[in-house]
């Protein structure tokens, strides 16, 4: 069984039309393989950078042709000249903001770009804070926060005695 | 069985609730007989869970195709293997198997200490308990994986019936890995279950801060561990299998695996700060709520199809009970912290600026900026088309920009954080710490920017890695060369002997080495490269060093798939070096498609070839080549990851054994046997 399905393999091969284009003939450039990798394949099937369309699981798991379709259109608007920007607004317009694989620079999707910076100067803002803060501090004195008269240092002393009397590792 | 196991749920429900209404009863009362019999109740839960989850795996093993669950899962020709992995493929099956792993912890908790902290365990147990209940309500009245399978009859009414077949196992699961993969982050999120309940047990019992940080750091460390494997083997899948030449594509589910472990590593760090300095009491309580709460917000996103993800199971009704769980807990955790944050003051300032403890803050900082950075990068789908209508992608190159700064600095604070001492760091020891390690760095960089390393991200991540490692291997050399004086040792012996002697520090070391690793690895992607073709017998192509010739293929049935497979040679200098098989795999059952991709891995890079399939306009066999740089240091650096914890969670062996009969220099004094330089000048662990 295994060697007849390895002769048909075989044969189907064999059979082939000889004068194939490869791919490789339609190798496209870096650039447009890098702009390939800023617009979503549209087929609705993979969600996948344009560049990297492949389906798992599907029969065929290369690249589709839309995937294929969208990659020669950049290409094609390349060889016209076209900036990365006017190529990617050329598929914004053709499909919505849905084709960008990340967030544009621009009206909402700014937001996404902005918060990462915002959260480490925050964050940053807030470490600074603290050890400033733990400068000034004097140990090992017991101050609660914003000024309210907290449990006492005995209480907590006392706590803390007995979580040891109650625990063991 | 569906009734053994549907009883076995319900019963393990009702033992929840007994275990969670009286353990509050136990702690206002503090009666022994409810404080045991709440015990007791919360062992019987964990082992009636056992039965169901077994009860569930009987069914898969004896094909029982009259259970629903069974029937979309499974098939008589399913292998033995997978049909263990069957039971987490789906979403039920999935819920019970999350429910299985936290009562193995749970079990494992309430057995190691049933006759131990008295007072603080009907606080965790309680706690422990309420998370049970909610999984459980899942698996009983909302999800329950025991249904049985039924046709609507003629008359409306719903008609039981058994199915001769399955549906089968979807192929890409259909992988030695996802019998491993899944446990292992499932266990990491069910892990940090425990970290949790004794953090907010210890709250609600008002214990000062100190106690639930000793009694959980190795549970936390095996969660870390789990998580950290659960990560790693799942990027491995996604190479080996889906195919696309890459192992991380930011996908919301691998995000959502990638937040606990970035909070978690930060607790693992900042905890140190309470242990050695009593400080950051609330923060650390306060991170361990965040990790849970991450794990389950985790659990959420894939289960709940709220992001669009390759592994979610699209159920609406599902999320809205994890919503409500979450806004549960932070409510909780919130009421507990105001209630009782007066215990957890801090008690020391500190005393420079260029010390360990402001490394660790800054440590805490980058995870926690890293952390917030996935989540809502992740979550911005959902907010953009809340407020403009129009759901916007953040694909991998937004997560990439944003996350490889980030994970720079923090594989620089990797090399400086250990190396600065607690209080205080002098300039001396600055240069006599750093000076020979960036010397190191500069040069290897130098070495990879002559060897065409010329992309600037990856050759300030392999500056950074040289310098670490450096940094790493001067303190065991260092450390080493004092034992070997005093033992006349070998530096390797002296070293795993000073290993040993302080097994968490050192085990520590051996991870941020691991971490490095990793790091070398994603360097590499830059590199990365592919080509695809159509090829017919005899044709050849291309990548790098490689030409790629198709000698043959096959077919091949098996029990469950026929696998057509292509037959290649790899040649290298006009030498044959290897053949290559990637297959594809039609499954008899589904219409999906397994690939078996091959690669022939070096630590230079990888050939990793796909046979993608038949064209579909000219029937040629596609073949897509990658050649991925440095790969394999990814997977070499994760098992030290996993080394380095394991080595961290020994007990220290104690100095004295090996030092007995070395000589003690007079007015020395000598700590875990080393000079007081070699100790204070870290003075930690």
């Amino acid at each position: 069984m295994t060697k007849a399905h390895s002769i048909a393999a075989i044969t189907m091969l064999a059979m082939a039309p000889l004068l194939i284009v490869p791919l490789g003939a339609q190798q496209l450039s870096d650039r447009a393989k890098q702009v390939g990798t800023k617009i979503k394949c549209m087929c609705r099937g993979c969600d996948m950078p344009a560049s990297t369309c492949s389906h798992p699981g599907g029969a065929f798991s290369g690249m589709c042709d839309t995937a294929k379709a969208m990659l020669k259109e950049v290409d094609q608007q390349i060889a016209k000249g076209e900036t990365d920007d006017q190529i990617l607004q050329a598929f914004v317009k053709a499909y919505g903001t849905q084709v960008y694989t990340e967030p544009p620079k621009s009206g909402f999707s700014l937001v996404a770009w902005v918060l990462p910076s915002v959260y480490l100067f925050v964050g940053a803002g807030v470490v600074v804070f603290v050890i400033s803060r733990w400068r000034k501090r004097l140990a090992p004195q017991v101050t609660p926060a914003g000024g309210t008269p907290g449990i006492s240092a005995e209480l907590l002393e006392r706590a803390r005695a007995r979580a040891s009397r109650e625990t063991q590792d | 069985m569906d009734v053994f196991g549907s009883f076995a749920l319900i019963l393990a429900f009702v033992c929840a609730v007994y275990a969670f209404a009286g353990g509050i009863g136990a702690i206002v009362t503090r009666h022994p007989l409810l404080v045991k019999s709440t015990r007791q109740a919360g062992i019987a839960t964990c082992c009636l869970i056992f039965l169901a989850t077994f009860g569930l795996e009987y069914l898969f093993f004896s094909d029982n195709f009259a259970n629903a669950y069974v029937v979309s899962h499974s098939n008589r020709d399913l292998a033995t293997f997978y049909k263990i992995a069957a039971l987490w493929s789906g979403q039920e099956g999935s819920l019970l198997f999350w429910s299985f792993l936290l009562s193995v912890y749970v079990f494992s908790v309430l057995i190691t200490y049933r006759n131990k902290n008295g007072e603080l365990m009907p606080y965790v147990g309680v706690v422990m308990a309420g998370v049970q209940i909610f999984f459980l309500t899942l698996n009983n009245f909302v999800a329950s994986p025991f249904k049985a399978l039924a046709v609507p009859g003629a008359n409306g009414a719903m008609n039981l019936v058994a199915r001769a077949d399955g549906n089968g196992l979807t192929p890409l699961l259909q992988y030695p890995e996802m019998v491993i993969h899944p446990p292992n982050l499932y266990a990491g999120y069910t892990g940090f279950t425990i970290p949790f309940a004794f953090a907010l047990g210890a709250l609600l019992a008002r214990y000062p801060g100190e106690k639930w940080i000793h009694l959980t750091r190795k549970w936390t460390m095996i969660a870390w561990m789990f998580q950290s494997m659960g990560i790693l083997l799942g990027a491995h899948w996604a190479y080996a299998v889906l195919g696309w030449g890459g192992y991380w594509g930011w996908d919301p589910v691998e995000n959502a695996s990638l937040l606990p472990w970035l909070t978690g590593t930060a607790f693992l760090h900042s905890v140190m700060m309470q242990e050695k300095r009593g400080m950051m009491k609330v923060w650390n309580v306060w991170l361990v709520f965040t990790t849970f709460l991450l794990c389950i917000l985790g659990t959420f996103l894939t289960r709940s199809g709220v992001v669009s993800s390759v592994h979610a199971f699209a159920s609406s009704k599902i999320g809205s009970w994890f919503t409500s769980f979450l806004a549960i807990i932070l409510l909780v955790c919130f009421a507990a912290y105001v209630k009782n944050r007066d215990y957890l003051k801090s008690e020391n300032q500190l005393d420079a600026i260029v010390s360990r403890e402001s490394s660790f803050l800054f440590n805490n900082l980058m995870l926690l900026v890293a952390c917030v950075a996935v989540l809502s990068g992740t979550l911005f789908p959902v907010f953009s088309e809340w407020f403009t209508g129009n759901r916007i992608s953040v694909g991998a190159p937004f997560f990439n920009k944003v996350n490889i700064p980030i994970g720079l600095l923090l594989l620089f604070l990797t090399g400086v954080g250990p190396l600065l001492a607690w209080r205080k760091t002098s300039t001396e020891s600055l240069k006599r710490n750093f000076g020979l390690p960036l010397a190191i760095g500069i040069v290897g960089g130098a070495v990879a920017f002559a060897l065409g390393f010329r992309e600037f991200y990856s050759l300030v991540c392999l500056i950074l890695c040289v310098f670490v490692a450096s940094t790493i291997a001067l303190e065991f050399y260092r450390g080493a060369k004092v034992i070997r004086a005093r033992s006349g040792a070998s530096l390797f012996t002296s070293a795993v002997d000073l290993t040993m002697r302080n097994t968490r520090r050192y085990g520590g070391y051996i991870v941020h080495m691991g971490m490095v690793l990793v790091f070398i690895g994603l360097a590499g992607a830059a590199f990365n490269r592919d080509t695809q073709k159509e090829m017919q017998l005899g044709s050849t192509m291309q990548i790098g060093p490689y030409t790629l010739v198709l000698q043959s293929a096959d077919s091949r049935p098996e029990r469950n798939y026929t696998a057509q497979r292509m037959i290649i040679e790899v040649m290298r200098d006009n030498k044959s070096l290897m053949m290559l098989y990637p297959e594809k795999r039609r499954f008899v059952t589904t219409v999906e498609n397994g690939t078996m991709v091959a690669i022939y891995s070096t630590l230079k890079e990888d050939l990793y070839v796909v046979f993608a399939g038949q064209s579909p306009d000219t029937q040629l066999p596609v073949v897509h080549a990658y050649l991925n740089p440095l790969v394999k240091w990814i997977w070499l650096g994760g098992a030290v990851v996993v080394l380095g914890t394991l080595v961290a969670l020994l007990p220290n062996r104690r100095a004295v054994l090996v030092l007995a009969g070395a000589q003690q220099p007079a007015g020395q004094p000598l700590a875990h046997g080393l000079p007081s330089s070699v100790t204070l000048r870290e003075g930690h662990d």
